[in-house]
């Protein structure tokens, strides 16, 4: 008897439970033929996505997608993962696209699709303080050299110096992310850091590095997308045309110091 | 490009160029691991209350420290100290560290096992404490410690891949480039596993030879 009772009692609580959980769930969604996309980005790459000091993440690529989202009537879910399994994650529908600084290679044009450019980047080099290292002796491969492990700037080294024979492989160090590597410019194990122009401007800001110059090497970044999801390529494509038109896209150019 | 110029082109030379980094921080870094492991375990059990003491405040560091953070500390920490190691040698010493702090627990357990008998008759002969242990209480330690080390020589194999991090390509340093340039993570990270499985029985086999080699009839225990 007793049993029945407690069995009653919890039925009530959860059915309860659940009634309120029903009422918060609905008060909260959108309406639900709005779709919701999750936007793959890295989280330590600024200006274009990053976190703030609460946590949540913006930069230039976050706010373009949400304003994009808001314009093309899609909902947006950003979520922070690591570079490297972010195109595996992104076939595995894991996440439905990458906004996050990304370049158009034609390696990964063989397994994703890209939208339009919309940024065109090209490689700054940092060199310490009072450091008579030139430009020239970074484009000749004279000095020792550090880049980010499978970035532009550790493709540029590879190709139009190691391959070239200008510079051994051992003269170019390989690091995790751009700030150990520019820790050891610090340490003087390195002469000369390569890597992405606004991210290079904002790292070494408060520390005893200057930036050198840059390396023409055009990079264009662009949306990556699932081969097969095409319709979302041309809301991207379309969403793009709209923002780049739009006061929005000057007024985030300001905002991140983008030029 | 094909998939099987790939493999051939690519994928492989790459890991086999890695690879041998790989055996080269695991050859320098295990004799070492194993002579700094004997030296603390005799420390510990057979030193005065001072040096027990400094070998078990290192055991304690050690063992309490991620390998990782210690490979950072080596690297990208000594040199505000005015200590700048290059990339491998920081890696190898942090193994070497990390790997005889291990091994001294290992062999401090079988010094223990020898009985206390053995060192009371070796001084009774005549024999220094030093001697005793030299010549009595090691040669069988060490014996009955052969199965605990190479459980972390097994482990020092799959943690020198830590190394890539403080930039030394080696084997997975190496799959990390090719595997973010093609992405092709499952190719080249199939493969590593595959190398690290043939090192590891290559280990295993030739740790049960040496034993076998190593065993003094009527004390196998069988």
């Amino acid at each position: 008897m007793n049993m029945k009772i407690l069995t009653a009692l919890v039925s009530v609580a959860i059915l309860c439970m659940l009634a309120v959980a029903g009422c918060t769930g609905t008060d909260n969604k959108a309406p639900v033929d709005k779709p919701l996309y999750v936007v793959g980005i890295d989280g330590d790459y600024p200006p274009y996505s990053y976190m703030d000091e609460k946590g949540n993440p913006i930069g230039f690529d976050v706010e373009s997608i949400q304003w994009i989202g808001n314009e093309m009537g899609f909902d947006v879910k950003i979520q922070p993962m690591a570079w490297d399994g972010i195109i595996p994650a992104l076939q595995q529908k894991k996440i439905d696209m990458v906004y996050s600084g990304m370049s158009i290679s034609p390696e990964r044009l063989e397994k994703v699709n890209f939208s339009k450019p919309y940024w065109i980047v090209n490689q700054a080099v940092a060199v310490r303080e009072g450091s008579t290292v030139t430009l020239d002796d970074v484009k000749e491969g004279k000095v020792v050299l550090g880049a980010q492990r499978g970035c532009t700037a550790h493709d540029w080294f590879d190709k139009n110096l190691i391959q070239t024979g200008k510079m051994t492989a051992d003269n170019l160090k390989l690091y995790d992310n751009v700030q150990l590597a520019l820790t050891d410019l610090q340490n003087k194990r390195i002469d000369a850091v390569m890597y992405d122009v606004p991210v290079i401007k904002e790292s070494i800001e408060g520390k005893p590095l200057v930036m050198l110059g840059e390396i023409q090497t055009d990079e264009e970044y662009g949306v990556a997308i699932r081969k097969d999801d095409t319709e979302l390529l041309t809301t991207i494509n379309e969403g793009l045309d709209k923002l780049m038109a739009s006061p929005k896209w000057e007024e985030l150019k300001q905002k991140y110091d983008m030029e | 490009m094909t998939d099987a110029a790939f493999f051939t082109e690519v994928l492989i030379p790459a890991l086999l160029k890695g690879g041998v980094v790989s055996l080269q921080l695991i050859a320098l870094a295990a004799p070492f691991g194993l002579l700094a492991g004997i030296a603390i375990a005799i420390g510990r059990t057979y030193g005065g209350r001072v040096v027990s003491g400094l070998c078990h405040g290192y055991i304690i560091f050690f063992k309490g420290c991620p390998l990782l953070l210690l490979l950072f500390i080596l690297y990208f920490g000594l040199p505000s100290l005015g200590i700048t190691l290059p990339a491998f040698v920081a890696a190898v010493i942090g193994f070497i560290l990390c790997n005889g702090a291990y091994n001294s627990e290992y062999i401090r357990g079988a010094l223990l096992s020898v009985k206390e008998g053995q060192m009371i008759a070796a001084q009774a002969l005549g024999m220094s404490r030093w001697q005793a242990i030299r010549h009595i209480i090691l040669p069988q330690a060490l014996r009955r410690a052969i199965p605990g080390v190479s459980n972390e020589f097994i482990y020092l194999i799959k943690y020198s891949s830590l190394a890539y991090l403080i930039t030394v390509t080696e084997l997975t340093g190496a799959a990390k480039i090719v595997a973010a340039k093609y992405f092709a993570y499952f190719e080249a990270f199939a493969l590593v596993g595959i190398f690290y499985l043939i090192l590891v029985s290559i280990a295993t086999v030739a740790v049960g030879v040496l034993e076998k080699r190593l065993a003094i009839p009527g004390f196998s225990g069988k």
